[in-house]
């Protein structure tokens, strides 16, 4: 059973139809990456998994229950840790405290255990033990995106969800957070990984799918995907592979 | 008395009276920055406070503390009826069906206390039966003694709430990223009639500070609101630290200008700096600079 | 078509089919009422009510103007209607001049007091307006209280004297309750009667999208302020009325609490109909003589109506009635006349660039959103902005609309330099814009969205309102939409609206038109007819710049794309040599930086 599955899952941004219709399936253990142009849905995917936009129709099953009808925090409890797009650190509160709250969603937690806890993500970024009185709008932008890891880690979810990591942030920080996320991976950490960043993405994944204009077109492994036609029109247009006798898809299309 | 004596006193006055106006304003910044609501009707807590007090003290003779603690007990449950009434049916509106929500909501609160109690302003008694003692020509009144003191002790338990709770913590979280901490677990609808639960008392305390000095009337948390509305945008709107120290400011500046300029408009020269400042300096002293996102 | 298409209605009711038979209707109730004294025994106490009534009706008319249509706070309407009062019964009692000397001395300070308010919503709305209008009513009662000497204070001034109409001394109750009432129905006319207008349509405008009128050409300061003075010179006539009414005013009469009283009228009755403010008004005065015996539980449920309404209904009940009443009614459909093809043509001016981006930088604290760039866009062309989310493409496009002030740089259109013009100012030279989130004036038919766009400043075409709906009419004739003229914006599927956003601003006969992702949220047959379009505007010669992501249409439409990364420009040229740009390319897609995992 995947850990993770949506099946058939439509949802509106306002009036606008985001997803028309997305399956797909994350089993234990592994990193999935979501990809596609701006505008694609992966980020409205990522907020109706964790409820912050109910899914119109379809199902959402975690771990074989239906979670697609609950909120946000009944979610995170659940065992799903969603890493919004942005960052979004408390800028007013330090990166310890930033880091406590990440574990909100363990009630019976005691104080000393959400302190272990600071001191595990401490030793997994050493730059924010660095940083630890460091109030949240005062860091950088990589510093920030690490805060926003480590608070979703806190957590301890089943299901790492990470929503455009790499946004803004110059290559070497992309760098060093993406080798923060294999170190994740190698702990066992599912993950579901929205990026833009293609490369970087694949990088780091098991498998991949991508998202054009709310549908799923093209999946399969990163081998299949990297340098693909099909994911490089995604991006940014040009010859589609049905008629183009040129580059025949090794990757498997997904719908219509 | 002497030069200094005479403004001593007038600060000393102007400290106390401009406590109180912290207080009131305090839980008005709270809310602010958890909900993004201006409450018109927070100064109708210090109202309800003093009423609620002076029922237990007056009409029900029970002891002076427990009638302040009871008093405070019936702010918690105003606090809860007004989150449940008024904040939460309207918290996803545009601002101005909430800020005439909140004037509703301060008329509904006078208009029951005059059908309860009728217009007549009442008196009610001092903590300290002693009237206070003069230190170096200045008198010291002892409520006024009492309002600062209290004052101090809010604002540190203020303090030590945010800064060194997790409960404090996840407050600060709500106000500055409602939907991140929703994310997190984080119970925002409960944070937010917290900060509803604690603006209410914190409101009723002023007012049970602040009735033996002024008189137990419907309409004095208009007044009174009105100062702390100035002072929060003197002091930098949405700003805690602000809130505390413009309340303080306008009550010696009120103070000495009634003194020295005149008493019967005194109460304008709150409104003249609050219409100055939002002229001129909305952002208050320490505020940020209000822009406008496209 | 795009799912979700909402049940259609129409949009509000318009004069010239329903004229007939409601007007006639409306006048036999409207000379009834006025007779009603003459006819039937009724006491003075009564007729007294219906003065109040009357008088406070017309106060309330300035909220309809200022909160109805403008969609701005306003609790100094009590502090208006005292000016207009205490100019009357001090200007005849104390100055000894005569009542209508009084009356215009009257309207005019109230006018005034609302202009200087009017003026604060430059830098401030909302909550801050709305504390304003406070501390401005809390400053006059405390004046009117403590100047003494002028206002004589608590003590009020009695005495005050009925006025002579035509010879005739109106010192018989119901005469003057009758010359209240006609005041009363000169100010429903007018008020009745702005929204039809230019400057009626600004306000609405402003009150359902600010940010939208002020880009699409309205100034919205003035419009706000005309609106601040109109409202205040009403509550100064009531205010007059009310003085001569009852011969006596006192401070009391007109405190904070009355403004709360003028604000209720407005919204139970309906704070956008002239109509429903005066049913609200009425229903406030008269209910609590009828309900007298409930008086103290009444004036505690005051309160709680006030936030039930705004839970429950907050069009008020005309608001209520009139969203019934169009249910029932048959659709209309717009009369399908000769529609004049849109002229769009543009003179042609000078060598100049139609867009010249000279070195814009935006910093936002120490974030460079843009970071130097230079873009040159040649007259009549389709030019595209593109790159990564988060590479300063919309920041760019509000420097250009004038959103936001440029760090350093110049934009020059056709050669002039806009740089430091205020939106609506940009509208004015032919600046046109779309949003990426549509920002139509929801509640407005499509038709009037439209005109909107027609009126701004320098528009070459007659002022008048048919020369407006003509206009209007092309342009949505233009995007394919003359039929739904008439529905209310908001009850468009979103693919319609998008176009209903560029036919406002085509309106505005732009020479140049900015789109900020017009694509978005639109399914491939509705981009298709985008891209149609696009090319049609390009065709009569309107210069495009635009903001897209979807690629397919930017190969489509365009002549030109510039592609920004970090805020710097780093690659431009035609769209097959763009596209196919390995920095482009890697600049979307990212770069393996982990050299050998």
């Amino acid at each position: 059973m995947p850990l993770l599955e949506l099946r058939n899952v439509t949802s509106f941004y306002g009036n606008v139809q985001a997803l028309k219709g997305v399956s797909l399936r994350v089993e234990e253990g592994e990193v999935v990456t979501l990809l596609g142009a701006n505008g694609a849905g992966k980020s409205t995917t990522l907020r109706s998994i964790s409820g912050l936009v109910p899914a119109a129709t379809g199902e959402i099953l975690f771990m074989g229950q239906p979670i697609h009808r609950l909120g946000p925090e009944a979610i995170v409890r659940l065992g799903i840790s969603h890493v919004p797009e942005g960052r979004r650190v408390f800028p007013g509160l330090t990166v310890t405290e930033n880091i406590m709250l990440g574990a909100s969603n363990r009630g019976r937690a005691s104080r000393a255990e959400i302190l272990e806890g600071v001191a595990e993500m401490f030793a997994i970024f050493p730059d924010l033990a660095r940083l630890s009185h460091a109030l949240g709008w005062s860091l950088s932008g990589g510093q920030q995106q690490m805060l926003a890891v480590a608070r979703g880690l806190m957590a301890r979810p089943r299901l790492l969800m990470l929503d455009e990591p790499s946004l803004g942030l110059a290559p070497i920080i992309v760098q060093q957070l993406f080798g923060v996320i294999r170190s994740i991976r190698q702990r066992g950490m599912t993950i579901l990984l929205v990026e833009q960043n293609a490369h970087m993405a694949l990088s780091v994944a098991d498998r991949g799918y991508v998202l054009e204009t709310g549908r799923l077109t093209v999946e399969g492994s990163p081998d299949q995907l990297l340098d693909n036609e099909e994911v490089r029109a995604a991006y940014l247009g040009g010859a589609r592979g049905a008629t183009d006798p040129g580059t025949a898809p090794t990757a498997a299309k997904v719908g219509p | 008395m002497g030069f200094l004596s005479i403004n001593l006193q007038i600060l000393f006055s102007g400290l106390a009276v401009g406590a109180v106006y912290s207080l009131v304003a305090l839980g008005f910044v709270l809310i602010i920055r958890a909900t993004n609501v201006v409450n018109f009707a927070q100064g109708d807590f210090a109202m309800l406070g003093a009423f609620a007090m002076m029922t237990m003290l007056t009409a029900l003779s029970l002891p002076y503390w427990l009638s302040f603690l009871l008093a405070l007990a019936a702010m918690t449950v105003f606090g809860v009826l007004f989150n449940y009434g008024v904040y939460y049916p309207l918290r996803n509106r545009s601002f101005l069906p909430v800020i005439i929500s909140t004037l509703g909501a301060s008329i509904f609160m006078q208009n029951t206390v005059l059908a309860i109690f009728g217009p007549q302003a009442q008196p009610l008694e001092k903590v300290f039966k002693a009237s206070g003692f003069e230190v170096g020509g200045v008198f010291l009144d002892s409520q006024y003694l009492v309002i600062l003191a209290v004052a101090v002790l809010a604002v540190a338990f203020q303090y030590f709430l945010f800064e060194r709770t997790l409960l404090g913590k996840k407050l600060q979280a709500t106000s500055q990223d409602k939907d991140m901490a929703r994310l997190l677990g984080i119970p925002v609808a409960w944070m937010i009639a917290i900060t509803f639960i604690y603006s209410a008392t914190l409101g009723g305390l002023a007012g049970i500070l602040v009735g033996p000095v002024l008189f137990v009337s419907i309409g004095m948390g208009s007044v009174i609101a009105l100062k702390a509305f100035s002072a929060t945008i003197i002091g930098g709107f949405g700003d805690v630290a602000g809130a505390i120290v413009g309340g303080l400011l306008l009550g010696v500046v009120e103070n000495f200008a009634g003194a020295y300029i005149s008493v019967a408009y005194k109460d304008a020269f709150a409104f003249l700096l609050l219409f100055l400042f939002l002229l001129i300096r909305p952002q208050g002293i320490f505020g940020e600079k209000i822009s406008e996102k496209a | 078509m795009t799912q979700g298409a909402a049940s259609i209605e129409p949009a509000g009711v318009r004069v010239a089919a329903a004229l007939p038979v409601r007007f006639i209707g409306l006048s036999i109730l409207a000379l009834a009422l006025p007779a009603i004294p003459f006819l039937f025994p009724v006491n003075s106490y009564v007729v007294n009510i219906f003065m109040q009534a009357a008088t406070y009706g017309i106060a309330v008319l300035g909220m309809t103007i200022v909160l109805g249509y403008t969609g701005q706070i306003n609790l100094a309407q009590a502090a208006f209607f005292g000016l207009g009062a205490y100019a009357v019964a001090l200007g005849t009692v104390t100055l000894g001049l005569s009542f209508w000397v009084s009356l215009l001395l009257g309207i005019g300070v109230a006018s005034l007091a609302g202009l200087v308010l009017g003026l604060t919503t430059l830098r401030l709305g909302g909550h801050y307006l709305a504390m304003i209008t406070i501390s401005f009513q809390q400053i006059f009662d405390l004046v009117m209280v403590n100047w003494t000497a002028v206002t004589r204070g608590p003590d009020g001034v009695p005495g005050i004297a009925r006025p002579s109409l035509f010879g005739h001394h109106l010192a018989d109750d119901k005469a003057y309750l009758v010359f209240c009432i006609a005041v009363l129905y000169a100010a429903i006319g007018l008020v009745w009667y702005l929204p039809r207008t230019r400057l009626g349509r600004a306000m609405q405008a402003i009150r359902e999208n600010e940010m939208a009128a002020e880009v699409t050409g309205i100034k919205t300061l003035v419009v706000k302020v005309i609106a601040f003075i109109l409202c205040a010179g009403l509550a100064g006539i009531g205010g007059a009325l009310y003085a001569a009414g009852f011969a006596y005013v006192s401070p009391d009469n007109f405190s904070f609490k009355v403004s709360i009283d003028f604000l209720t009228m407005a919204l139970l009755g309906g704070a956008q109909s002239p109509f429903g403010s005066t049913l609200g008004t009425a229903l406030l005065i008269l209910l609590p003589e009828w309900l007298r015996f409930l008086k103290e539980i009444y004036l505690a449920a005051y309160g709680i109506a006030v936030i039930l309404i705004m839970v429950f209904m907050p069009e008020g009940i005309w608001g209520i009635g009139k969203t019934a009443w169009q249910k029932i009614r048959k659709p209309r459909t717009a009369k399908m006349g000769a529609v004049a093809p849109l002229d769009l043509d543009i003179p042609v001016e000078g060598q100049a660039p139609a867009l010249h981006i000279e070195g814009i930088h935006k910093h936002f604290g120490g974030v460079s959103a843009v970071d130097g760039v230079d873009i040159a866009v040649t007259r009549g062309t389709v030019h595209a902005l593109i790159g990564p989310n988060g590479s300063g493409k919309t920041t760019m496009l509000n420097v250009l609309n004038g959103i936001y002030k440029p760090t350093a740089g110049r934009v020059l259109v056709d050669g002039q330099d806009v740089t430091h013009d205020a939106p609506h100012v940009r509208a004015g030279h032919g600046m046109g814009r779309t949003f990426q989130n549509i920002r139509l004036f929801p509640n407005l038919s499509v038709l009037e969205n439209v005109m909107v766009g027609a009126q701004r400043q320098h528009n070459p075409i007659g002022r008048s309102d048919a020369a407006l709906r003509a206009r209007a009419m092309s342009a949505l004739a233009f995007v394919g939409m003359p039929d739904k003229a008439h529905m209310l914006a908001k009850n468009l599927p979103y693919g319609h609206q998008r176009l209903v956003e560029i036919a406002r601003a085509l309106a505005g006969h732009p020479k140049l038109l900015l789109l900020d992702e017009p694509a978005a949220g639109l399914n491939q047959t509705e981009k298709h007819e985008l891209a149609d379009l696009l090319k049609r505007l390009r065709g009569h010669g309107v210069t495009i710049f635009l903001i897209e992501h979807d690629m397919g249409l930017i190969e489509q439409v365009s002549d030109r794309i510039s592609v920004l990364n970090f805020g710097r420009k780093i690659a431009e040229g035609a769209p097959a040599e763009v596209l196919r740009h390995p920095g482009v390319i890697a600049a979307y897609l990212g770069e393996n930086v982990v050299a050998a995992a």
